[in-house]
């Protein structure tokens, strides 16, 4: 068929580029084979009205010519027909439109039904509002179509488009934007959720259609978090959410999505149930109780959580501030109801109670620590659950649930921690190779063992023990077995008091345990050691193969269980028992069912020592004959299953840690003969199978056995700063909200006041205490001579103040005397006929001293401006709240001052607290004298310069020479942390004197970073605390503009702005004898 | 004026002060030979200054001295006639001690003597350590340094090659009895710089430090003293010994030994342990909740 048969029409198209007729050309091939002419002709002027339609509608034209080829297989004539239609009426809105229509469809056909064509372009033509943007728009969708129902129907599709139409309404750009993400979206959103996702999404259009994009970025992935079906109901609450003003809802569903995959998908329903119930009543607070919830469920469920969900809801009612502050966990209200509704311990909670109870049993300054601190040194200590020691401080978990009831937990915290110090009080790590065994006295097999490798340097007499083990793991297996035996039966012996409770655990730790006559017969045996030393006396089913055993392994045992047996009589336990035991093939018992019933307790009488080794070493000879023994496979010795109580028995390595230290203590030589070198150290870690230097990659042994070694090294180095009181860590800075702990020693936590939600942050602040650096005494004697005249004078003044305690006071009704004097004219006045004066009596004024009082000296930043107003910088008093900002500025503000050669504020706070302490050691009082400063409120410095009870001397001169403006003004934890000094006192007088130069400042000390008065009132209320204890509290301060904040600061207690600050020399010593007499 | 025992019947004995004798030797169990030194001490007319913290035995042995040193001299034959109808009754007696519980208020006079109006007239009044002086006692100062120094200055002259008492008053001068020792006490424990004692005062006594007794002689003293089962003493003993640890870890003083027969006596007397020991020694020791706990927990450990 020749195109010219028609001639009216490719005439019509020659008025065109030529692109138009070609590509018409092409589509008339393929149409005359599939259509009758009559067809062919109306498919032709189709095309033709869609080119002659406007301007540029042969692009369009062009494009239906180019397509129809591969439209023509799909469609029938009527559908064609239709099609062409719609392109027309869509290339009279814009020929873009209409060519992007075209392009698309032979794709989009792949994916729909041809009937629904029409439907299809409709969505399209709908998002067409004639305007240039809209079309572009419009083009998009279709552009975006063939890809996008790859994944969406389109009947979803409709959904798409009422929310594309409605965010086009505030802007075309994201609504194309949307459009093109739409396809990577919707893969990942189930087509369950489909409907409900749009629909918050077009929610949010209509509302905040700014966090439509991002809600199109971050949304799939929190929905994914949420259990399957909760899913609708999770977006149902986002939607609801979105409806109202001060919600973020991007924000939320990323923050409750994380929140909700950190706890169990099965719990996901009832948490929805009550943030749907928070929904009614406030909004904005279900982020903030969904983002608690892990830490909430780890504590409280069920009826318990719903008592604490009441609670707040109750209090969200009352007081708004203070019901968020409550489902963000940052008040003590839901911290103290949780506390009492849970039946978990934190050991936070306990660590105070606990600590003193280890130091009076251990009789060593135990400190006691979260594990999760030892596994973080990386010093062969892996466990975060398991309570363990390295030899001079106990850790234990962080968090016990295991029974239902505080007592419960509480009772287990205290065996685990028992069991450790058992292990310092009874000398488990106190094994000398050389020493005597108590009970195998005479009988030491250990000096007689050749060692396995000959003439290796043994750090530890431990390791030097060890040596002489073919197989390590099976020797510190039983090793650690008998230890922990004799251990637990000391305690219950010499405890009888936490008997109880230890059977109770033993009886626990036996429950779980598998039966001996499962296992192949050497770790069937090392089980029945495990049931011995669990004191364990319940008869047990025992293979008949290893009975003869059994008696032997039950005597060793009960030989330890004497009051006398020590560490070495472990050592000399456990070469016997590995001795019969290592001679046990690990196989398993041929027939299951020859196994016997045995009894497992221990005969009452005293072993006799004499018989036991001889049937020992019968045993002995019996199994080298081989005689009884069972054939079979052997097996890979596994160790026997932990015992959860005992926690981790490192011995070897806790030896290993004593040598270094005593290095440390004796010398700082890096390498000696006698002592630990690094190869020996290296070695012996390669060596012991306490260091599971496996578990790392293959072949990497050598490189990690080389770290330990140097994490070993470290830690006994930052013990020895520690002792020592060194050890600088800059500030870090952790997420806002994020808990803090007081892992570290030196550090406190204490509450901050939040004065909107009336209700304290619980454990908000970290305060450090160090002690300040010593520089020279030369401050110290020159501010002496430079004052000289005023320090005789507070001098004297000061003797006044004491000696008047000491004053005669004559003329009394009663007293100490009679006054001589006054007895003799009372006598003469009698014998004159007189009246006599019955007032002969004197006695002395017993009014007596007893102050103890704390400085508190402001170390800020701003207190190294200029005391004279003319070279007084212009500053603001603010610093940047950017981290990176603040160090700059720091550095800055440092190299000012280094160049500085005027008097800052601290110097005169210097002299002043010189002069003080003349007036003082003149007088007697007891008292101290510190710093603060800080940065945020995981680091308010605290620096003690005298501590209450230290005596005054030279160090003290050299640590006031180091007071330096520092950061920030957080003043309230370290008025708190001075209080909580003063408070262990016993002083009838006590008092706290705060001298600072303005107002309370620091990062994040304040709410939004706005409020000042939120750092005024946690200042206040930290000064009530004070005067809650009988701490009377001064505040004095530099600042001119002072009397604005202190007024609230301290309202009804004493304050004094010092105009000029060139008086507080002589105004301090003044200020403190009113207030002291 | 002072009516001795035995003489009227009255509702409760009296002593004349420098006449106090034990009449039953006091229990003590020596820990190491501080017998023998303050023996020693005593034959060449030493002071001795007894150190130790509160309830460690202090008293309780120079009580065991007094009637031990009276056994090995001649039996002193006391004044007046109920103190000898008294000491004639077994002849076994201690020598004379005068216990002086020193306080910031004592005085000079409170020591030495004073005048008091009878009548028109002044009486003088000897005090009691010039009794001692004059009778030949030994004379115990219990806590010196809760005196006033002005007052602790007055013994100087009795503690060298002296050995006199001047009376200011009267214008005398007392020359001490042979048989007269000045023994004086402090507890080290809760020092500060008010209430230590001068070293004048301090380098004119021999000293003898005490501290807790060992587990195994403690108990055997709770024992003794409390009459409870040697088992429960050995456990009290115990308990002394772990609590001792917390002393300046939250603890300003260890407990006692006397607190620990007091928990004994509580014990013997049919108050369960733990009982006994909260009310004997948690309680007693400290009121912070928190220590008061840990020791409550460290007492469960020890009492079923």
């Amino acid at each position: 068929m020749q195109p010219t048969s028609e001639p009216g029409l490719p005439e019509a198209l020659h008025r065109f580029p030529k692109t138009v007729y070609t590509e018409f050309q092409k589509g008339y091939d393929e149409s005359s084979k599939r259509l009758a002419p009559d067809q062919v002709e109306a498919w032709a002027k189709a095309g033709v009205e869609i080119a002659e339609h406007s301007f540029r509608s042969w692009e369009s034209a062009t494009e239906y010519f180019r397509a129809s080829p591969l439209v023509l297989p799909k469609l029938n004539f009527e559908q064609l027909m239709l099609w062409a239609q719609w392109g027309r009426s869509l290339a009279a809105t814009s020929p873009i439109v209409s060519s992007a229509f075209f392009r698309a469809t032979p794709e989009v056909l792949d994916r729909i039904p041809p009937e629904t064509i029409g439907q299809w372009a409709g969505l399209g033509k709908g998002l067409y509002r004639s305007t240039w943007k809209s079309s572009s728009l419009a083009a998009t969708f279709f552009e975006s179509s063939p890809k996008l129902l790859q994944s969406v129907s389109l009947f979803e599709m409709e959904e798409l488009v009422v929310f594309i139409d409605a965010l086009a309404q505030k802007s075309y750009d994201l609504a194309a934007e949307c459009l093109v993400l739409a396809d990577s979206v919707f893969t990942k959103v189930d087509r369950a959720d489909r409907k409900a996702f749009l629909g918050l999404a077009s929610a949010l259009a209509r509302n905040n259609w700014r966090d439509v994009k991002p809600y199109f970025e971050h949304a799939p992935r929190a929905i994914y978090r949420v259990e399957k079906s909760q899913r609708p109901r999770y977006l149902a609450l986002a939607d609801r959410l979105a409806r109202v003003s001060g919600v973020n809802v991007v924000t939320f569903l990323n923050e409750s999505a994380d929140a909700l995959a950190e706890i169990s998908p099965e719990d996901h329903a009832e948490m929805l149930g009550l943030a749907e119930q928070l929904a009614g009543a406030a909004p904005t607070a279900v982020g903030e109780f969904l983002r608690g919830l892990p830490t909430v469920l780890d504590r409280v469920r069920g009826e318990q959580l719903v008592q604490w969900f009441d609670e707040g809801l109750r209090l969200l009612k009352e007081n708004e501030d203070g019901g968020m502050a409550f489902f963000r966990l940052e008040s003590g209200r839901s911290e103290q109801l949780l506390e009492a509704l849970s039946h978990g311990i934190n050991l936070e909670r306990v660590k105070e109670v606990l600590t003193m109870y280890c130091r009076a049993l251990a009789g060593q300054d135990v400190e006691l620590q979260a594990t999760e601190i030892l596994k973080e040194r990386k010093i062969g200590w892996n466990s975060a659950e398991e309570a363990t020691t390295e030899g001079s401080n106990i850790y234990l978990p962080v968090f016990i649930d295991r029974y239902n009831s505080k007592a419960e937990n509480f009772s287990w915290f205290k065996v685990i921690s028992t069991h450790q110090v058992a292990h310092l009080e009874f000398g488990s790590f106190a094994f000398s190779f050389d020493r005597p065994s108590a009970v195998y006295a005479g009988r030491e097999q250990r000096h007689t063992r050749a060692p396995i490798v000959e003439g290796r340097h043994a750090i530890s007499d431990l390791q030097r023990f060890f040596d002489s083990f073919t197989d390590r793991r099976l020797a510190s297996d039983i090793f650690t077995l008998v230890e922990d035996g004799r251990i637990d039966h000391r305690v219950t012996v010499e405890y009888r008091g936490i008997a109880p409770a230890y059977r109770r655990v033993q009886g626990e730790a036996v429950a779980g345990r598998p039966a001996p006559n499962t296992l192949p017969l050497r770790e069937a045996a090392m089980e029945l050691l495990v049931r011995l030393s669990l004191e364990e006396v319940s008869p047990l089913a025992v293979p008949k193969a290893i009975a003869l055993q059994l008696d032997a392994i039950k005597q060793v045992m009960r030989v330890m269980q004497s009051p006398l047996a020590t560490i070495e009589d472990t050592a000399e336990a456990t070469i016997r028992l590995y001795e019969v035991i290592s001679r046990l093939p690990n196989v398993l018992q041929p027939d299951p069912e020859d196994q016997e019933q045995q009894g497992m307790e221990q005969e009452s009488n005293e072993p006799d020592m004499e018989q036991l080794e001889k049937m020992l070493q019968d045993l002995m000879a019996q199994m080298s004959q081989g005689a009884g023994q069972p054939d079979g496979e052997q097996q890979k010795y596994e160790s026997p299953q932990k015992i959860e109580f005992r926690g981790e028995f490192k011995p070897e390595l806790v030896q290993a840690l004593e040598q270094l230290r005593d290095k440390q203590k004796k010398g700082q030589g890096e390498l000696d003969t006698k002592g630990v070198s690094p190869q020996d150290l290296k070695q012996m870690l390669e060596q012991s199978v306490e260091l599971d230097l496996t578990d790392g990659q293959e072949g990497d042994l050598d490189q990690m056995a080389a770290a330990f070694v140097d994490n070993l090294m470290n830690q006994v180095s930052q013990e020895q700063q520690q002792r020592s009181g060194q050890g600088d860590h800059f500030p870090h800075v952790p997420d806002d909200d994020a808990p803090l702990s007081a892992k570290e020693p030196q550090a406190y936590l204490y509450d901050e006041w939040d004065f909107r939600a009336t209700d304290y942050k619980p454990r908000w602040c970290r305060v450090r205490e160090r002690r300040m650096e010593e520089g020279s005494t030369d401050f110290f004697e020159n501010t002496l001579r430079t004052y000289s005249g005023l320090v005789s004078k507070i001098k004297k003044q000061f003797e006044m103040l004491a000696p008047e305690s000491m004053r005669k006071i004559k003329h009394l009704p009663d007293g100490d005397e009679y006054d001589f004097d006054l007895v003799v004219e009372s006598i003469i006045e009698k014998l004159a006929g007189d009246t006599p004066t019955d007032k002969v009596y004197w006695r002395r004024n017993k009014v007596e001293r007893d102050v103890a009082v704390a400085f508190l000296l402001d170390m800020s930043a701003s207190t190294a401006e200029a005391v004279d107003e003319s070279r007084r910088q212009p500053d603001s008093g603010d610093f940047p709240d950017d981290p990176r900002d603040y160090m700059a500025w720091l550095r800055n503000r440092r190299e000012e001052m280094s160049r500085r050669s005027y008097k800052r504020i601290i110097d005169i706070e210097k002299e002043s607290t010189v002069l003080l302490i003349t007036a003082l050691e003149a007088i007697g009082d007891h008292y101290g004298i510190y710093g603060f400063s800080g940065y945020g409120r995981e680091n308010v410095e605290f620096y003690v310069i005298k501590d209450l009870a230290e005596r005054f001397g030279d160090s003290v001169k050299k640590r006031l020479d180091k007071i330096t403006p520092m950061h920030a003004t957080r003043m309230g934890p370290a008025i708190r942390h001075a209080v909580a000094k003063l408070d262990r006192q016993d002083a009838r007088t006590k008092l706290l004197f705060l001298l600072s130069d303005g107002r309370p400042q620091d990062r994040g000390y304040s709410r939004e970073g706005v409020e000042k008065e939120y750092a005024v009132h946690d200042t206040r209320k930290a000064l009530i605390e004070a005067r809650q204890k009988r701490i009377t509290p001064f505040c004095l301060t530099v600042d001119r503009s002072g009397h604005d904040y202190l007024k609230t600061m301290c309202a009804d207690m004493g304050y004094e702005v010092v105009t000029d600050i060139h008086s507080l020399p002589s105004r301090l010593p003044q200020l403190y004898r009113r207030l002291t007499v | 004026m002072t009516t001795a025992p035995g003489q009227t019947k009255s509702l409760y004995r009296h002593y004349i002060i420098e006449e106090y004798q034990l009449q039953k030797e006091p229990f003590y169990l020596p820990v190491h030979d501080e017998v023998q030194v303050f023996e020693t001490a005593y034959k060449q007319k030493l002071p001795v200054l007894l150190k130790g913290p509160t309830g460690c035995g202090k008293t309780r042995f120079v009580e065991y001295m007094s009637y031990r040193l009276g056994q090995s001299l001649a039996t002193v034959k006391p004044k007046g006639k109920g103190g000898a109808a008294a000491a004639a009754g077994n002849g076994k007696v201690g020598m004379p001690l005068v216990t002086i519980a020193c306080h910031e208020d004592l005085t000079a006079s409170d020591l030495v003597g004073r005048y008091l109006l009878e009548g028109q007239e002044t009486k003088w009044i000897d005090g009691p350590l010039s009794r001692a002086v004059k009778t030949g006692a030994i004379c115990y100062l219990d806590e010196i340094v809760e005196a006033r120094k002005d007052t602790t200055v007055l013994i100087h002259p009795l503690t060298d090659h002296r050995r006199m008492l001047p009376v200011e008053k009267r214008g005398e001068i007392l020359e001490a009895h042979d048989r007269f020792l000045l023994v004086i006490s402090y507890n080290p424990g809760y020092q500060n710089a008010l209430k230590d004692l001068k070293h004048s005062t301090r380098q004119r006594f021999i000293s003898l430090e005490f501290d807790y007794s060992p587990r195994e002689i403690e108990s055997k003293v709770i024992e003794h003293e409390s009459g409870v089962p040697a088992d429960v003493a050995m456990n009290l003993a115990k308990l002394g010994e772990k609590v001792r640890h917390l002393k300046e870890h939250g603890l300003q003083e260890g407990v006692s030994t006397r607190l620990l027969i007091y928990a004994g006596k509580l014990i013997a007397g049919g108050i369960p342990p733990r009982r006994a020991c909260q009310s004997a020694v948690v309680w007693a020791l400290t009121d912070d909740a928190e220590v008061q706990r840990s020791i409550a927990e460290v007492v469960a450990t020890i009492f079923a």
